[in-house]
């Protein structure tokens, strides 16, 4: 009786160690970093664009909260208050382009205007342009 | 000859209609919340506005999925549970310089603005009145303000749980970085 009764207090400690210890860890998770992560789609900063202006509520459905990655040519690189920075990627269009936030600090000067660069970003859809957050230059 | 003259009026049209506005895709606003058992703060870099700076007539608007937090669950809850932003993507304010008189746009320098608007999160619209500066500098202007919203005031349900843990009061900060449409 005894016996069981320690055994039972023995692994409900073990679980209830695991339950507190798995919480931390969530709670404390960081975004994810994008580098590693499975891009779902794959495609120009111009199609990207391309499908929002067609059919926008199709586009999100399809895009937004996946992880999209995008190549085209820098159109402008700007600081953020937060010390993220904002590229826009060309996409042939004079008032809409692709917004892609950067995770983490990253120097201007390391972008120029016109370069071809590839970025994976997570899509949180479209509001004058398609909008990519917390993303990764995959290449340069 | 005419056809001449008229196209020149035009593009003064044009031009002057457009010196009048201001527009940035890039604009910042963040919150913060304090209580003792957690901070809570987002940033978003994809602020969309536009300055009409012969009306003072001001316009924001921002995808909630672009607010970005330290904390990756702290993110889902805030697009799940609290903003359901697949249902209410976006939220916008529109508003209106009041005091439009105090700011001589022709010539640098900084001036305090009041801006009264409508504020609509989720599917809930309220009046926000706060207070800013807006800073004229050559090729753009600069726009600051902080104020403080409530997530009660728009329907943003907080469970009993976790209400001592979300502060009361958010604490909203707006920076944009104007250049002429």
């Amino acid at each position: 009786m005894k016996k069981s009764y320690k055994l039972a207090l023995a692994v409900f400690s073990v679980i209830a160690v695991a339950g507190v210890l798995y919480g931390l860890y969530k709670y404390n998770l960081k975004p994810k970093d994008l580098q590693k992560v499975k891009p779902d789609f794959v495609l120009t900063a111009t199609d990207l664009l391309k499908a929002f202006e067609s059919d926008e509520n199709g586009a999100a459905a399809k895009f937004v909260d996946k992880v999209v990655e995008v190549s085209g040519t820098i159109q402008s690189v700007k600081p953020g208050e937060n010390g993220a920075l904002t590229i826009s990627l060309n996409t042939g269009n004079d008032i809409s382009s692709v917004l892609c936030t950067l995770q983490g600090n990253a120097e201007p000067v390391n972008f120029k205007t016109g370069e071809q660069i590839t970025i994976r970003g997570n899509c949180s859809g479209f509001l004058m342009d398609v909008l990519l957050n917390n993303c990764s230059v995959i290449q340069k | 000859m005419k056809r001449l003259i008229f196209s020149i009026i035009i593009l003064n049209l044009v031009f002057s209609v457009n010196a009048q506005k201001y527009m940035t895709k890039n604009g910042f606003i963040s919150f913060y919340g304090h209580t003792p058992m957690e901070d809570i703060k987002a940033d978003n870099n994809q602020v969309a506005s536009v300055l009409d700076i012969s009306t003072g007539d001001l316009v924001f608007q921002v995808l909630i999925k672009s607010f970005h937090f330290d904390r990756a669950l702290m993110e889902e809850h805030f697009n799940e549970n609290y903003l359901e932003s697949d249902k209410f993507p976006k939220a916008t304010f529109k508003g209106k310089i009041t005091n439009l008189q105090s700011v001589n746009f022709a010539k640098n320098g900084t001036y305090d603005v009041t801006v009264d608007g409508d504020l609509t999160i989720r599917d809930a619209t309220n009046k926000v009145s706060a207070k800013g500066s807006i800073e004229v500098i050559s090729g753009g202007i600069n726009a600051n303000s902080k104020f403080n919203i409530s997530p009660e005031d728009y329907k943003i349900n907080i469970p009993g749980v976790v209400r001592e843990k979300i502060a009361k009061n958010l604490e909203v900060t707006v920076t944009m970085k104007y250049s002429p449409l």
